[in-house]
C-alpha cells in the first residue's frame, strides 16, 4: 500500500518567475516554519555535501524566499537538481510524522521537486543537464514505438500468455537492462503455478518524466492501465519498485482510480511461502555461509512502506545468515542513483552515496546485499566495481530463484 | 549599497573563492535566504533586510581563519551559523556580510574511550555522533529538545541546556577544550592542560567559559574536546498528572529534596500546556478530563539503582497529589520530547486551524518564584492575544530543572506563544517585542536571568539581558573584551549591543 497521506492538487499550478501560488506558500511556510529541520541529516544527499540548500527545508524556504520578492524561478535552477526524490524527509518531516492526518498536510518533497523541475522546462528555462534527461527519455520512448517483440524479448523462450487476471508488469528498465530479473520473476511465478500473462506493449514508465514531461507520463500511463485491463487484468504484480509508486501514487493521483490491484513481487512471494506455493530446497554447501544483509530501496521502503516481505523471504532463504538494518534506519540511506534523474544530473554525489551504502554493508561483515530495485541493482554493482568495496550486490529474486533450484 | 562598500565586497569574495575554492563562496539569493533566519519567529517582512552578502562553507580550521583573516581586511562582518535552529537569533545576520556555515566541518578527529573524551569538528550534529559512539558503549549526554538537529559549534555558541543537565550537565559542563579562530584571525586553544582532556585545573583564568555562550561575538569553535559518559544502562521515566498546577509545583520542590543522585530531570506541565497538547498535539497521549497540570521525571542509572529509587518516586509523587499514569504514558511522553515541538499547523481553541511559528521564551528562575513569574507572564501574553486575537496564541508553560549535576534551585522556564509570521505588519511586531521585553524584565525583577538555554540577543529581550540582569558592571565589562578581542567589530556585530563598544571611537 502506498502512503501517500497528501496529494497537493495546487501543485498543478504554475510557478511562473517570480509569483507562487498562494497555497503553495503556505505549504512552502509550513516546513520553513516548522524549523525542526529533521529532513537535513536524513538526507543523503545533505549528508555527502552538507549544503542545507539540498534539503526540504532549502527547497520549500527558497520558494518561500522566492514569494517575499527575493529572487526568482531561474535561480534555484541548479539547486533543485539536488535531489534523489528519496522521500526520506518527507517522513522525517513533523508535518508528516505528527500532524499528516491530522492537518491534512503531510510534506511531499519529492512531489514538489518534480513540479518544479517541470515549471522550469515549461518556462523554457530548463535546468543543468536537461537535455540529456530528454535524451534519456527519448531513448526510451523510442522503445514503446520501435518494433513488436523487442519488448518482450527478455521473455524469449518463457512462452508466456499476453492476457489473464493476474499480469506481470514489466518495465523498459528491467526489460532492457537488467532482463535476469524479470526472467527470474516468470520463471517464479510459474513454478509456483501462478496463472500470468505480459503485456505485448507495455508504456513507458520512467521517472524522469515526471521530472520534465507530466503529459507523456500520463499519456503511457493511460495506456498502461488500458492495456492491462483488456488484458483481462485483476491483479497486476510490480517487479520494478519505482514502477510500484508510478502506480500507487501518480497514476491514481493523475488518472484516478484503478480497475485492478496493485501487488509488489516481494508481497506476492511471500504469500506463495506462506501458502507452500513456493517451497526451497536444501541449502547447498557453498550457500549454507552467506552471510547477507538488505538494502530497503527508497521507492519501497521511504515511499510505499514495504518492508516486510523482502525480509520475511530472505529470513526463509536456506542457508542464509540474516543482518538487519530497521527500515527507520536506512531512511537515511539511498543506493545513489536515485529515483530518476539524479544519477544522470550528479555522478560524482551519486558514486559517493552509493560507496557510502556499500561501505556500512561491508561494515556489518556480510558478504551480499540483497536487493529488489532493479536500478540499485545497477548502480551498487557499477559502484562496488569502481570502489573495490568486497560486497556483492545480489538481487532478491535471483537467491529465491537458486533456492527454488530454478537455473 | 555605496560604491566603496561594493567594491569592498566584490574585492572580498575574489580572495574568499581563492581561498575556499569557488563551489563553497555561494551568493545566491537561496542560499542566503535559507541561512539567515534562525528558528524563533521572524515575521516575514524583515526576512529581505536581514540577507547576508555571501555565504562560505570552510572545511578546516585554516580555511575559517583565512575567512576571518579576508573579512578583517576589508571591514566585512562575519556570522558563524551550526544549524540555525537557534532561539537568541544568533545565527541571524544583523549587517549583512559573511555567513560562515560550518557544517562541512563534521569530522570526529578522536574517540577517548578510556580517558571518555570525544574530540570534534563543531559541525557534527549530537545525534549522529552518539550513532558512531554507541557500540562503546558511551555517549555524549547533551540532549536539548532539538538534539536531532544541531550542531556542536551551535550548541556551544549559545552555551546550550540539557534535557539531561540535571544528571549529567549542560553544555558548559560538557566541553573540556576548545580550538578557536579568534575576530582577529589567530588560531587558540582554551582549556586547561597540557592536552585537550583536563577537566579541573586551577592554572590561569577560566577562559574556555568566555568562549561558550557568547553567541558566536568573540570567535569560531572550529574544534572541541567533550567529555564523554558511559551510556546508562537503563532509563526510568515516570509521569504523573495532578488536579492544580499548585500540586505540580509541590511536588517538584520534594524531588529537589529527595536526594536521588541519579534523578536525570524534573518537568511540570501548566494547565495551559496541558490543554494546549489536547486540542494541538497528535502525539500526545489522551488524558482523563480531571487531569489539569503534570510532572514528569527521568532517572538513568544502573538498573538496581532505578529499582531501589522508585518506590521513593511513586511515593513523592502520590504524597503530593500526583496520580501515576503507567509506563505506557511516562515512556510515550519522554520518548518525545524532541518531537513534541512545533509544527506549523495549529489547532486554536476556537477549533480552527491557524498557521502559525513558535516562539518560547527560556529564563531562568529559581523554585520560589515560579508562582509570581507564571502569573506575571500570563497576564502580559493575555494582553497580548486580547489586541491581536489572530496573531497570537498562547500554548502554556514548561518548567524543567535547570541546575547542572542537581535536581534543585533553578527552573528553566518556558512560555511557548504562537506567532503568525505570515501576517506580520511592522505594528504588530513591535507590540511582540515590547510583549517580550516585559517578560524578561518580570524574570529579571524575580531574580532570575533572561536565558537559561538560547541566549539573551533576541530583539525584546536584549534590552533587559544588557541593561538590567547584566547592568552591574558586567555589560561594561563585556563591551571592554569584545573591543579587546575584535578591534574591528567583525564578529556577529548588532548582538547583545556590543556595538556600544566602537561607539566612542566613532563619535571621536
Ligand atoms: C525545537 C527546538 C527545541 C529546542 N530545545 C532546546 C533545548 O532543550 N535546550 C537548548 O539549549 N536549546 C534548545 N533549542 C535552541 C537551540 O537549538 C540551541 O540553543 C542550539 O544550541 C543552537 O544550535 P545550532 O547548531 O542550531 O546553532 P545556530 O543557531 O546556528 O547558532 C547558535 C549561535 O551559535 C553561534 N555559532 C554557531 N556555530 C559556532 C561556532 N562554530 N563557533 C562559535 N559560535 C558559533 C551562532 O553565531 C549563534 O549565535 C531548541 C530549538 C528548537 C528549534
Ligand atoms: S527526497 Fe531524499 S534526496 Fe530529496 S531532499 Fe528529501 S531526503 Fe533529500
Amino acid at each position: 500500500m502506498s502512503q501517500q497521506l497528501s496529494s497537493k492538487p495546487f501543485y498543478d499550478e504554475k510557478i511562473e518567475g517570480t509569483i507562487i501560488p498562494l497555497p503553495l506558500i503556505k505549504d512552502c511556510y509550513a516546513v520553513f516554519a516548522c524549523r525542526h529541520k529533521f529532513c537535513r541529516e536524513v538526507c543523503p544527499v545533505y549528508q555527502d555535501d552538507r549544503d542545507e540548500s539540498h534539503t526540504s527545508y532549502g527547497f520549500h524556504t527558497a520558494l518561500l524566499g522566492i514569494s517575499q520578492g527575493m529572487g526568482e524561478l531561474a535561480d534555484i535552477r541548479e539547486t533543485i537538481t539536488n535531489c534523489l526524490e528519496c522521500g526520506a524527509c518527507e517522513l522525517r518531516c513533523p508535518n508528516t510524522l505528527f500532524g499528516g492526518d491530522f492537518y491534512g498536510a503531510s510534506t511531499t518533497t519529492v512531489d514538489l521537486v518534480r513540479k518544479v523541475r517541470r515549471d522550469l522546462v515549461a518556462s523554457e528555462i530548463g535546468f543543468e543537464k536537461y537535455e540529456e534527461i530528454v535524451a534519456t527519455v527519448d531513448r526510451y520512448i523510442a522503445y514503446f514505438e520501435g518494433p513488436e517483440g523487442d519488448l518482450t524479448k527478455w521473455a524469449d523462450g518463457l512462452n508466456l500468455a499476453t492476457s489473464g487476471e493476474t499480469m506481470l508488469f514489466v518495465d523498459y528498465f528491467n526489460a532492457f537492462e537488467t532482463t535476469d530479473i524479470p526472467r527470474n520473476a516468470a520463471k517464479i511465478l510459474t513454478a509456483a503455478g501462478v496463472d500470468f500473462g505480459i503485456l505485448p506493449r507495455p508504456g513507458a514508465t520512467l521517472g524522469e518524466l515526471l521530472d520534465v514531461n507530466l503529459e507523456t507520463f500520463v499519456e503511457m500511463g493511460r495506456h498502461n492501465v488500458a492495456a492491462l485491463e483488456q488484458a483481462g487484468a485483476k491483479r497486476v504484480i510490480i517487479i520494478n519498485p519505482h514502477d510500484y509508486t508510478y502506480f500507487t501514487r501518480d497514476y491514481t493521483t493523475h488518472i484516478g482510480e484503478l480497475p485492478f490491484e496493485v501487488v509488489f513481487i516481494t508481497d506476492v512471494l511471500e504469500e506463495l511461502t506462506n501458502n507452500g506455493q513456493i517451497v526451497f530446497g536444501e541449502a547447498t554447501a557453498s550457500e549454507v555461509f552467506s552471510k547477507v544483509s538488505y538494502h530497503d530501496p527508497c521507492t519501497l521502503n521511504k515511499i510505499c512502506g514495504i518492508t516486510e516481505s523482502p525480509r520475511s523471504i530472505i529470513g526463509k532463504l536456506p542457508g542464509v545468515t540474516y543482518i538487519d538494518v530497521t527500515p527507520v534506519e536506512q531512511w537515511s540511506y539511498c543506493c545513489g542513483k536515485g529515483n530518476a534523474s539524479f544519477k544522470t544530473l550528479h555522478p560524482d554525489t551519486s558514486y559517493k552515496i552509493g560507496a557510502k551504502r556499500l561501505q556500512a554493508a561491508a561494515d556489518l561483515g556480510v558478504s551480499q546485499l540483497v536487493l529488489a530495485c532493479p536500478h540499485c541493482k545497477d548502480q551498487l554493482t557499477d559502484v562496488g566495481a569502481r570502489s573495490g568495496v568486497a560486497i556483492e550486490p545480489v538481487h532478491i529474486l535471483t537467491l529465491v530463484a537458486q533456492a527454488m533450484g530454478l537455473d | 549599497m555605496a560604491v566603496e562598500v561594493a567594491e569592498a565586497l566584490e574585492a572580498a569574495i575574489g580572495e574568499l573563492r581563492t581561498a575556499l575554492g569557488t563551489e563553497y563562496v555561494m551568493t545566491d539569493f537561496h542560499q542566503r535566504a535559507i541561512r539567515t533566519t534562525n528558528t524563533s519567529p521572524m515575521g516575514l517582512h524583515q526576512w529581505k533586510d536581514l540577507l547576508p552578502d555571501v555565504v562560505v562553507m570552510p572545511a578546516s580550521t585554516a580555511q575559517v581563519a583565512a575567512v576571518v583573516k579576508i573579512a578583517n581586511k576589508f571591514l566585512i562582518p562575519i556570522t558563524p551559523r551550526g544549524a540555525g535552529a537557534g532561539l537568541a537569533d544568533g545565527a541571524t545576520p544583523m549587517k549583512r556580510g559573511i555567513i560562515v556555515d560550518i557544517k562541512r566541518m563534521c569530522d570526529i578527529l578522536e574517540i577517548d574511550d578510556e580517558d571518555m573524551t570525544v574530540t570534534v569538528q563543531p559541525g557534527i550534529n549530537m545525534q549522529e555522533l552518539n550513532k558512531v559512539l554507541r557500540p562503546l558503549n558511551v555517549w555524549f549526554p547533551d540532549d536539548p529538545a532539538s538534539y536531532p538537529v544541531n550542531v556542536l559549534g551551535g550548541r556551544i555558541g549559545a552555551g546550550g541546556w540539557s534535557l539531561l543537565g540535571t544528571g549529567y550537565g549542560h553544555v558548559p559542563d560538557l566541553v573540556c577544550s576548545m580550538e578557536v579562530v579568534t575576530p582577529t584571525g589567530d588560531i587558540i586553544r582554551v582549556g586547561a592542560g597540557g592536552g585537550r582532556k583536563i577537566r579541573k585545573s586551577s592554572v590561569g583564568y577560566r577562559l574556555k567559559d568566555l568562549f561558550i555562550g557568547h553567541q558566536g561575538t568573540l570567535g569560531i569553535c572550529t574544534e572541541v574536546t567533550l567529555d564523554l559518559a558511559p551510556r546508562p544502562q537503563a532509563q526510568l521515566p515516570v509521569f504523573f498528572a495532578t488536579r492544580s498546577w499548585e500540586d505540580a509545583h509541590r511536588m517538584t520542590l520534594a524531588f529537589n529534596r529527595s536526594g536521588i543522585r541519579c534523578l536525570s530531570g524534573v518537568v511540570m506541565f501548566d494547565e495551559a500546556k496541558v490543554e494546549f497538547l489536547r486540542r494541538d498535539d497528535e502525539a500526545w497521549i489522551p488524558l482523563p478530563e480531571w487531569v489539569n497540570s503534570a510532572v514528569a521525571t527521568i532517572c538513568y542509572g544502573t538498573s538496581v539503582e532505578l529499582e531501589a529509587v522508585k518506590s521513593s518516586i511513586f511515593d513523592i509523587g502520590a504524597a503530593n497529589g500526583g496520580v501515576y499514569m503507567g509506563q505506557e504514558i511516562s515512556e510515550g511522553d519522554w520518548a518525545s520530547r524532541h518531537d513534541r515541538y512545533h509544527l506549523a499547523y495549529h489547532g486554536r481553541s476556537d477549533g480552527t486551524i491557524r498557521l502559525m511559528s513558535w516562539s518560547c521564551e527560556d529564563a531562568a528562575i529559581t523554585w520560589s518564584q515560579l508562582p509570581t513569574v507564571k502569573r506575571r507572564w500570563y497576564e502580559i501574553a493575555e494582553a497580548l492575544v486580547a489586541k491581536h486575537p489572530e496573531h497570537f496564541d498562547i500554548w502554556g508553560m514548561f518548567m524543567y530543572t535547570g541546575n547542572p549535576f542537581r535536581p534543585w534551585g533553578d527552573f528553566l522556564t518556558e512560555i511557548d506563544i504562537g506567532v503568525n509570521e505570515l501576517e506580520m505588519t511592522p505594528e504588530i511586531w513591535a507590540d511582540w517585542v515590547e510583549a517580550k521585553t516585559q517578560i524578561a524584565r518580570v524574570s529579571v525583577e524575580c531574580g532570575g536571568s533572561v536565558s537559561a538555554a538560547h541566549g539573551g540577543t533576541r530583539e525584546g529581550e536584549v534590552d533587559v539581558a544588557c541593561y538590567e540582569e547584566l547592568k552591574d558592571g558586567q555589560f561594561d565589562l563585556m563591551k571592554r573584551i569584545k573591543k579587546m578581542l575584535d578591534p574591528n567589530n567583525i564578529m556577529n556585530p548588532g548582538k547583545y549591543h556590543l556595538d556600544e563598544a566602537y561607539e566612542d571611537e566613532e563619535t571621536a
